[in-house]
């Protein structure tokens, strides 16, 4: 879950990062009073979950009132990068002398967070190792031992940082990294890390994605999810702990596992359909469950037909099948569904869905199942 | 031989008392695997299938040998549960626990290498020796005992690949899912290390798919190393950038990650590539 910068930023002041002054505000009033209180000249800053707002104008510096009121206006409900903008951060425009890069992420391959520093900030980390690996320092971090002070301090150094520069950024690289622990992060980047003529620094942009995983056990963490997705069924998916995404096909999937799921979308698309989601159970199905899956499905009015794809190794598939009767009775769809359902207790589960003639594929190979879906189709 | 496991391996549930423990630990009796103990504390005393139950790991492994656990725990606990098996001497360690907070598995990955332990998982379908054991949820009626080991990042489209094989009458040696999540105890490269020495494995099928760099690294062993022939399919060819597709690993970042990206490297290393899971079939045949 990615939180918003200025969710991210309070986030960052708690534990003693400085950040600078800014105030949310969701209209060209607030903005304009939040400008007052912060002082001219100001940033702002669509608040969007996506990155490279900034080449796509969702960030503006201006010292007049009437133009923050007018770039407020023109932000709001306005879409960048796909994404609709709700709120706008006004915050101090702060004079800039040097711009860092700091960022704690997770190295799949050693299974271990991994820290990164540079003192050519404001471009993204990518570039930066592109162009000029040898001004990124990394550490890879043991999380049983932890990461200490010291160390934070010997990666600025290595970069040529003194005095009091040197305290300051390796003090923010450290509680950067208790943030990443504190937090269940899967990555936590302050990009770009200003130091300001008088010397001091300030984190000017804060990314911090949490482990969706791991939101039970941070409870200070306030989620509102509409704030956060556009999509209604989207939104529906995660309070049922459903794993939805919306494609732009036409074709409804269902698939227990992921891997099964992904593979059963690849396979609509080489038959020559579209898929219009991809919707999967996880391990844990349910009665409910199922019945809300398919529902969820079935509300997407693009939708020409549906290919239900379930495997019974952890999952029940008795409890499945009766799940899906119960959706199919309550919305009786006017387009084809085929459920292709194998695996442990089979032939109870077909028996409970051949009862209510629906369609089944018995065969394991999906091939089959997407081939006959497309015949129902008519494709 | 199978891979991590064999006949003799003497394992312990963990979660035995749970819905989903309970039914898998019959599975796998069933199956003939020996399954000696099971663990779930506050219920010592108990039998599940005519299983003991322990209070915790240390005394299973005290009163019964055991050698290896499975574990069925929900993912809070999942940590704590994986220390202390390793804590009692237990080498092998199946976590099948799905959505366990990655913060947790890079600290279990950490110290079960640090111990000697070898992890497999989390949210992982665990290993199964086709006719001779399973330690995991794998159904056992799509297998058949052969000469392919099959390595997969995904639990049901396992299944189907295997199911896909068997239908074909291609047996397998041993199949292991290596687990869905970014951080994983044990790699897809480790495991290919294994199968180029065992000699039952004539041929590799990799089940890959978006996201991560598992198949990245599996492919730098596969071009130096290996000298059986390797056959990939890797599933999320149409999936979207930037959305997880259901595991917590599978989500292409940037220009990092793709189906494409992944099946290119592999090509490079020498591995024939599936498009459909049938076509694995068709290829193997042309090696068996």
């Amino acid at each position: 879950m990615r939180l918003f910068e200025y969710e991210a930023k309070e986030i960052f002041k708690k534990f003693g990062i400085p950040v600078p002054k800014g105030l949310v505000v969701r209209s060209a009033k607030e903005a304009a009073s939040a400008a007052k209180q912060i002082r001219l000249p100001v940033a702002v800053k669509a608040q969007i979950l996506v990155g490279g707002r900034g080449n796509a104008g969702g960030i503006k510096f201006t010292s007049d009132l009437d133009e923050v009121i007018a770039e407020t206006k023109k932000l709001i409900n306005r879409r960048i990068k796909g994404r609709k903008v709700k709120m706008v951060l006004i915050e101090e425009k702060l004079d800039i002398q040097n711009e860092y890069y700091m960022g704690v992420t997770i190295d799949q391959l050693s299974g271990k967070p991994i820290l990164m520093f540079s003192t050519e900030g404001g471009v993204d980390v990518e570039t930066i190792a592109k162009k000029k690996p040898e001004m990124l320092i990394s550490k890879k971090i043991s999380v049983s031992r932890g990461f200490f002070q010291f160390e934070a301090r010997d990666m600025c150094m290595q970069l040529g940082l003194k005095g009091s520069t040197l305290l300051k950024v390796g003090s923010i690289l450290h509680k950067l990294y208790e943030v990443f622990i504190g937090y269940d992060a899967m990555i936590a980047e302050i990009n770009p890390l200003i130091i300001t003529s008088n010397g001091e620094p300030y984190a000017v942009d804060a990314k911090l994605e949490v482990d969706d995983n791991a939101l039970f056990r941070q409870p200070n963490l306030e989620l509102n999810l509409s704030t956060r997705y556009e999509d209604k069924i989207k939104i529906e998916a995660i309070k049922h702990g459903l794993s939805y995404v919306r494609l732009d096909g036409d074709i409804g999937v269902i698939g227990s596992g992921a891997g099964l799921t992904m593979a059963t979308i690849d396979l609509i698309t080489d038959f020559g359909g579209k898929p219009a989601n991809f919707l999967e159970t996880g391990g844990g199905i349910t009665e409910e469950l199922m019945t809300k899956a398919v529902e969820l499905v079935l509300k997407d009015r693009r939708l020409k037909g549906l290919l239900i794809n379930l495997y019974g190794g952890i999952n029940p598939m008795p409890s499945a099948a009766k799940g899906i009767v119960k959706a199919y009775e309550k919305l009786k769809p006017k387009i084809p569904v085929l459920v292709k359902l194998v695996g442990n207790q089979q032939e109870e589960a077909w028996n409970i869905l051949g009862n209510y003639a629906i369609p089944i594929a018995k065969k394991i190979q999906t091939e089959k199942a997407v081939e006959k879906l497309m015949n129902l189709l008519g494709g | 031989m199978c891979i991590f496991v064999d006949e003799n391996t003497r394992t312990v549930v963990q979660g035995i008392t749970g819905n989903v423990g309970e039914v898998q630990t019959k599975l796998m009796l069933e199956y003939g695997s020996k399954i000696v103990a099971g663990v779930t504390p506050g219920k010592g005393g108990m039998a599940v299938h005519s299983v003991p139950v322990y209070d915790n790991v240390k005394e299973a492994v005290a009163e019964h040998a055991a050698d290896a656990s499975i574990l069925f725990v929900p993912p809070l606990f999942a940590k704590d549960a994986v220390i202390e098996a390793i804590d009692s001497d237990i080498k092998l360690l199946v976590v099948i626990t799905e959505h366990i907070p990655i913060h947790d598995t890079m600290y279990m990955r950490e110290y079960s290498r640090c111990a000697g332990a070898r992890m497999i998982g989390p949210t992982t379908p665990g290993i199964i020796c086709p006719g001779k054991t399973k330690i995991g949820i794998t159904p056992a009626n799509v297998f058949l005992e052969g000469n392919v080991g099959i390595i997969s990042r995904s639990g049901t489209l396992l299944y189907e690949i295997a199911g896909n094989l068997s239908l074909a009458e291609i047996g397998q040696s041993s199949c292991l899912g290596i687990g869905a999540d970014p951080v994983i105890g044990t790699d897809m490269k480790e495991i290919l290390e294994l199968f180029e020495k065992d000699e039952q494995t004539k041929l590799v099928v990799i089940v890959g798919e978006i996201g991560g760099v598992q198949e990245e690294e599996a492919a730098k062993f596969i071009k130096h190393e290996m000298s059986k022939p390797v056959i990939a399919y890797v599933a999320g060819k149409v999936a979207p950038r930037e959305k997880k597709m259901g595991h917590a690993g599978a989500i292409i970042l940037g220009e990092k990650g793709t189906a494409k990206s992944k099946m290119d490297v592999l090509i490079k290393a020498g591995v024939e590539i599936a498009n459909k899971p049938s076509e694995i079939a068709k290829i193997a045949r042309i090696h068996l």
